[in-house]
């Protein structure tokens, strides 16, 4: 951590983000050094603060390691915006804030009162990002669901994985991570950009299924305008072979492991075949060209396998790096956490936490030279904040916050 | 009306890695050109092609990926080149590329003579693996840096091999937390008059797509694997996972809190109808107080009661198989979803070309290609920026296309200097 001026310093956001593609987008934010500030209630807590992975037998809101990582140095305000009290202090945080992002369905943000038309009558200045499923027009503007569900929708499953498997899709609620929060942060720093010239704030409607679409286009381009019909290839692709995962020898100390390597181009593949301790694969006629080589795919699958199956992994992957072959081992999460790599570079960040205690977190997708991308603090318990934004934010004093605390309006 | 960074000149230099980040930094208005060897960039050699156009003219990834850029061919191993590429960085806000220390190295290009060029310049560097570390200077592609940050690690079946995430996601992640990053630094920049490095590697990226996988790890010591189709519990839950429709696939999430839960899956069995016996003894009572996904696995912990439950999840999954298997996948999504059923269509690219959410809302844009002789239809923007739309001004660069143009613009600027 360097302490530095970060670019964000003194921007106001409001949070009223949950589960994935809304926090990942204000974490970022504060981790340029915004002020986030997070509203919460204990009546309805952000789904990610109750499932797992959590300390075992501990059921506590603050320990969840979902939540905690994609939350860290925002502030968190317990407010139950479904009272009337509760919708002013929103508003008047709405009237604090640059800018306003929630990923909500639309029936939640009507619930909470925080439509676009109330929000910037409330602060005409605001950059507000609303980020529901499909958008905020349209037929399908209510439709609902997370990230597996957009998953199916956006065409996820139905491109990635082998064709003779059903489209399960890629394990995860693959576009709630990086894809739905970074292009959101794009824009809310191009709104942004466009107050500080004009003052104007402005509404970005941020549909994730576009921003997903948008992501996976290419064979929705290809089908429009070339008729092509897109085939499941599992891990090949139209344009390097071989390309693909290969199992290595199996060893007790880490079975299934699977060698990863793609040969962009002929020149790759001829150092691949030398590596392989085969360099007359490359003078086979079926593969001497990427042509050649897609046409007789299983053959040279076939080979490539044959020859990783008697590796270990390590050092067929050094061998095949050694001669400037794009390789990997497909890692698991703890060897991620170990990759000497990314411990050197620093990635990620192990924050200590009142409750959860030293943790590690996500750094940063991108890093910024001058104004350093940085997590200062850890994700806020629920309501930490509750009693330093309700006087130093809000501006109540200290017996108008006890009696809303008594009314359930703050927690 | 002018985007938002359409005063703002972005030079690119870039493999696939870096093309998407070029395109959003112009779809939001910037003046990006594209910087290309003399042989063009290798993506243009990629299928799939464009009928009835030639090399390297017809790849349609590279098409779409470069629209709305000018594209000029330098060759950067030649002094002349090198020097017209420093006069064009001279004249850039934000300079993109995605060399690794040792093409840097080769270029002769130092950080020194980079920054002589433009002081205040906004430097993005976009690898697999950043430009410090012991991995600087691997060799990458897309599905190694996936397999890498551990996202390939979670996809596929317990038996099968772990399988990338279609359409280069390590690119694409990459390039969208470029673009986020240079838009930062122009913030800084439009304050402080300062230019910084932004740098991403492709693998830290995409790190946070394990989901939950990083933080089972750090906190339970339990490596997240690939399951296929069964989910993370121990039994199959009826309304959880993907089902055949009569012409497809679609994903439920149905058992649980969130939208109208399995009562909304009956409903629409009855929209749709389909006589269910969903609604009568014993199974009416069995669905309103016990089908929901966490009270089944805690109640699946019990031994005396696992057994029946089973029989019975057995039976509504039954039901709910053979009620799908006979609907279509868009009117299973569209009746289910106007329930509040959490229901997805597992859509094919026909599908979202022909979706009614996206043609409603305008989404693809058409323009003509008139160098290729073709009008193309494209996806659109991923934000909707009222004030500030973005906006598709023109297809992707023939080779070397605008080099006399913008090299003329150069001149024409240092002269007025």
């Amino acid at each position: 951590m360097t302490g530095l001026p970060r670019a964000l310093d003194g921007v106001k956001v409001l949070d009223l983000t949950w589960f994935g593609a809304g926090p990942i987008a204000t974490r970022a934010l504060a981790n340029m050094g915004a002020d986030v500030i997070r509203v919460e209630t204990a009546k309805r807590p952000d789904g990610l603060r109750v499932v797992p992975p959590r300390p075992e037998g501990n059921a506590s809101l603050n320990v969840g390691g979902y939540y905690n990582n994609f939350n860290a140095e925002k502030r968190s305000v317990a407010i139950d915006l479904t009272t009337e009290r509760g919708q002013e202090l929103g508003l008047d945080l709405v009237r604090w804030a640059d800018i306003f992002a929630t990923n909500m369905t639309a029936r939640a943000v009507r619930q909470i009162g925080m439509t676009w038309d109330v929000v910037h009558e409330a602060n005409p200045g605001i950059v507000g990002m609303y980020q529901p499923m499909q958008g905020m027009t349209g037929p399908h503007s209510e439709f609902m669901g997370f990230g597996a569900i957009l998953s199916a929708v956006c065409g996820v499953n139905y491109l990635s994985g082998f064709d003779a498997n059903p489209p399960v899709g890629v394990g995860t609620n693959y576009p709630d991570y990086v894809v739905n929060p970074m292009h959101a942060v794009t824009a809310i720093l191009a709104a942004l950009r466009h107050r500080r010239r004009t003052g104007d704030g402005q509404l970005i409607d941020m549909s994730q299924l576009e921003s997903s679409v948008a992501a996976f286009a290419g064979p929705v381009f290809a089908w429009d305008n070339a008729g092509i019909v897109h085939e499941r290839a599992g891990n090949r692709v139209p344009f390097a072979a071989p390309h693909g995962a290969f199992r290595c020898a199996e060893v007790p100390a880490r079975p299934d492991r699977w060698l990863v390597l793609a040969c962009l181009d002929d020149e790759q593949w001829g150092r691949c075949a030398q590596v392989c301790e085969h360099p007359e694969w490359a003078d086979d006629a079926r593969f001497g060209t990427l042509a050649d080589r897609k046409a007789n795919e299983d053959a040279l699958e076939a080979l490539v396998a044959s020859w990783v199956a008697k590796q270990q992994g390590p050092e067929a992957l050094a061998a095949l790096q050694a001669a400037g072959v794009p390789a990997a081992l497909v890692q698991n999460a703890s060897e991620v956490l170990a990759d000497e790599h990314l411990r050197e570079r620093g990635y990620f960040v192990t924050l200590e936490h009142a409750e959860a205690g030293a943790r590690v977190y996500d750094g940063p997708g991108f890093r910024l030279s001058g104004t350093p991308v940085e997590l200062r603090r850890p994700a806020p318990l629920l309501g930490q904040h509750t009693w330093e934004i309700a006087t130093d934010v809000l501006g109540l004093d200290g017996d108008e916050v006890g009696q809303l605390i008594a009314d359930r309006v703050l927690y | 009306m002018p985007g938002p960074l359409s005063d703002l000149r972005v030079v690119e230099v870039c493999g696939p890695v870096g093309h998407y980040a070029g395109r959003l930094l112009a779809d939001l208005g910037a003046d990006l050109i594209k910087v290309e060897p003399t042989e063009g960039d290798p993506a243009r050699r990629y299928p799939p092609f464009l009928p009835g156009v030639e090399q390297p003219e017809n790849a349609l990834t590279f098409l779409l990926l470069n629209a709305n850029k000018r594209g000029i061919v330098l060759d950067l191993a030649s002094p002349d080149g090198l020097e017209a590429f420093l006069r064009l960085v001279a004249s850039a806000d934000v300079l993109l590329d995605s060399w690794q220390p040792h093409d840097l190295a080769a270029l002769g290009l130092s950080e020194d003579r980079v920054r002589a060029a433009r002081p205040d310049l906004v430097r993005a560097s976009v690898t697999g693996w950043g430009l410090s570390g012991p991995r600087a200077d691997w060799a990458y592609a897309d599905i190694v840096a996936q397999a890498m940050s551990g996202v390939m690690n979670l996809a596929g079946f317990p038996d099968g091999p772990p399988e990338q995430v279609a359409e280069q996601q390590a690119h694409r992640s990459a390039s969208i937390n470029a673009a986020a990053g240079i838009v930062a630094a122009i913030l800084h920049r439009d304050a402080t008059g300062e230019g910084q490095r932004v740098e991403v590697s492709a693998q830290e990226a995409l790190s946070m797509a394990q989901e939950t996988a990083m933080m089972f790890a750090d906190i339970n010591g339990i490596d997240r694997q690939r399951t296929g189709n069964a989910g993370t519990g121990p039994v199959r839950i009826p309304g959880v996972g993907l089902y055949e429709a009569n012409d497809g696939w679609v994903y439920l999430m149905a058992a649980g809190t969130a939208g109208s839960g399995f009562e909304g899956v009956v409903a629409t069995m009855e929209a749709l109808g389909f006589d269910s016996g969903l609604r009568e003894e014993p199974w009416a009572t069995f669905i309103r107080e016990s089908m929901n996904r966490a009270m089944i696995l805690q109640a699946m912990a019990d031994p005396l009661r696992a057994d029946d439950l089973a029989r019975k999840l057995d039976h509504v999954d039954g039901v709910l198989t053979e009620f799908i298997r006979g609907q279509s996948k868009r009117d299973l999504y569209e009746v289910g979803q106007g329930l509040r059923v959490l229901i997805g269509m597992v859509s094919a690219p026909e599908d979202i070309s022909t979706s009614t959410q996206l043609n409603a809302r305008d989404w693809f844009v058409e323009i003509d290609d008139p160098g290729r002789g073709v009008r193309l239809r494209y996806p659109g923007p991923p934000w909707r920026l009222e004030a500030t739309p973005a906006t598709l001004r023109r297809p992707a660069p023939l080779l070397g296309q605008h080099t006399a143009e913008v090299l003329g613009e150069l001149e024409m600027s240092e002269a007025g200097r």
